[in-house]
């Protein structure tokens, strides 16, 4: 795996450094200029004021969010992805969204220059899928020195990420208003709210108590009793229909057709509303395909950084979609003081108040952003 | 913000800028002076990084050895054919596991900072510059912009300074803690 992970990272570096010299002649294109020059000029919504000061992707009077705003807001996000464990992706994208200001421009652009309008929705898309692949690019290359990755497994999701990548980025970009990202956006955070609200229904909230007592009972047969011997990951054979691994001298077997739909799924819905979807391979993974975390953890790890990759590598190189990279900066520089601050401050909130502020934030951001993206009803 | 950029990568651009200019021949100088840049954006990373691991070794840790009592006692249930304990467990173990895997990813946060500023300064100089490529990679795309480039010379750099690591002052403690978390 590590070799094959060496040859991989060889290639990307020898394809990167000859590719360019086979024929070097500078080609110019800048749809966002182009798209700029075209949106009438005045002080009015939805026009473009020459004299203004230059905003994000230097457009004369966009939203220029100020560095501690940014920051602090990644501060929020880099707290949550370490005290939570979830949400962190959604937060990101209520910043891009709402908090720094795009959305709302956005949308100013609605009748005068739809292109501006979708090529900023573009943006927000790609620039909450750069934070999270990042960081899955980090967690991948420790996994894969841990040797805990499944590569046929992630290979067939790959598979399934590379199609609807393909699918997603080619009917979607350019093409979707903010509006109803906003929309889609918003029912994404529902799907969310009823997990949440799943987990701290009686009924949810009895099967774990019940899996607690039943992992606890283990626990104490099992008790000082030596470790296990034969760890590390072994493909036995894998087929069309079966494949087998065996970790810890067990045997598993997943089904690779479901691992190539499960792929699929996920990285379309990730891909169009620009989160990593790493809360949907985890359940998928382990209750799905019934994988043991061994198998889970490093896999999903793959599974969000290659649907990531083809994602970003599709909008940006393909399509020309342009993020403002010193914002992304700033977030990654809070994202990581949040991520500080998060072990030393979480525990001293009851987990009870936490998951209940999230299921209130999760509804607020549900209910607004599909009425607004939907609907054009506006909650405060 | 806007404004406050543009004169920090004017401030930066006179220095930057001596690296592409090695040579004269305009490729050779782009793929020498992104690599160089690369590494000061890796360099700069790893600084960060290390006063990560400095000040939350223990949480990770924590973490670390509670997702690994579960998995190995989820197998173990596996293996004397209790379903439920191994079904419970392996969610236990998936629950410890999320907090490490998105505490991690907050981390990474601390090695990729410089990675967005650096193709901010790019995009001031090479935005809008593409480079046409040849059949049979024209299939997928007829051009590439710098970012295409960017990426897999960074990752070049890293492996780069991964394998200078272990022997530069101040560095070598960092590899040495970063090897025992990663076991």
């Amino acid at each position: 795996m590590k070799l094959k992970f060496k040859w991989f990272l060889l290639f990307l570096t020898a394809a990167a450094l000859v590719l360019p010299m086979i024929a070097a002649t500078p080609v110019m294109a800048d749809p966002l200029a182009d798209a700029i020059a075209a949106v009438p000029q005045g002080t009015g919504p939805g026009q473009i004021d020459p004299s203004a000061s230059a905003g994000i992707f230097g457009i004369p009077g966009a939203p220029s969010p100020g560095l501690l705003l940014c920051f602090c807001w990644a501060v929020w996000v880099g707290w949550i992805f370490s005290t939570i464990g979830a949400f962190g992706g959604v937060m990101a994208g209520v910043g891009h969204i709402s908090i720094y200001g795009m959305g709302p421009y956005a949308k100013t652009f609605k009748d005068t220059s739809p292109a501006i309008n979708k090529i900023l929705t573009d943006s927000i898309r790609v620039s909450n899928q750069w934070l999270g692949g990042l960081s899955a690019l980090v967690s991948t290359i420790n996994y894969g020195r841990q040797k805990r990755l499944v590569t046929s497994l992630g290979i067939f999701m790959g598979i399934g990420a590379l199609f609807a990548t393909f699918l997603v980025v080619f009917t979607t970009a350019g093409k979707v208003s903010f509006s109803q990202y906003q929309g889609w956006f918003g029912l994404c955070v529902f799907l969310i709210f009823t997990f949440m609200v799943y987990e701290m229904s009686p009924k949810g909230q009895a099967s774990k108590t019940a899996a607690k007592a039943a992992a606890k009972a283990f626990e104490d047969t099992v008790k000082n009793k030596g470790s296990i011997e034969g760890q590390g990951v072994k493909i036995l054979n894998w087929s069309i229909t079966k494949a087998e691994v065996s970790f810890f001298g067990q045997k598993f077997s997943f089904n690779p057709i479901w691992a190539f739909i499960g792929g699929f799924c996920i990285s379309a819905l990730a891909s169009f509303i620009g989160v990593g979807g790493g809360f949907l391979y985890v359940p998928f993974l382990t209750s799905v395909v019934g994988l043991p975390m061994y198998v889970v953890a490093g896999t999903s790890s793959v599974a969000v950084l290659i649907g990531m990759f083809f994602s970003i590598f599709n909008f940006m190189v393909l399509k020309g979609v342009v993020v403002y990279w010193p914002m992304i900066g700033v977030e990654l520089v809070g994202v990581f003081v949040g991520s500080m601050i998060g072990p030393r401050t979480g525990k001293y909130i009851p987990e009870k108040a936490l998951k209940w502020l999230f299921l209130i934030l999760a509804f607020y951001i549900g209910i607004r952003y599909t009425l607004r993206g939907f609907f054009g009803i506006p909650v405060p | 913000m806007v404004n406050g950029f543009d004169q920090f990568y004017y401030a930066i651009d006179n220095y930057i800028i001596f690296f592409y200019r090695m040579t004269g021949i305009s490729m050779v100088d782009y793929m020498i002076g992104t690599f160089c840049f690369s590494l000061i954006a890796v360099l700069l990373g790893e600084l960060t990084i290390s006063l990560a691991i400095k000040v939350n070794t223990p949480y990770l840790t924590g973490l670390s050895h509670r997702m690994k009592e579960k998995e190995t006692l989820s197998i173990k249930a596996y293996e004397t054919g209790d379903m439920a304990g191994y079904k419970a467990l392996n969610k236990e173990a998936t629950d410890a596991w999320g907090r490490k895997f998105f505490a991690m990813l907050a981390h990474s946060a601390a090695i990729l900072w410089p990675v967005p500023f650096a193709l901010g300064w790019m995009q001031t100089r090479f935005a809008g510059i593409d480079f046409p490529i040849a059949f049979p990679f024209s299939i997928v795309t007829d051009s590439v912009g710098y970012t295409f480039s960017f990426f897999p010379i960074y990752i070049l750099a890293r492996i780069v300074f991964g394998k200078l690591r272990p022997h530069l002052p101040y560095f070598a403690s960092v590899h040495r803690k970063l090897t025992e978390m990663s076991a």
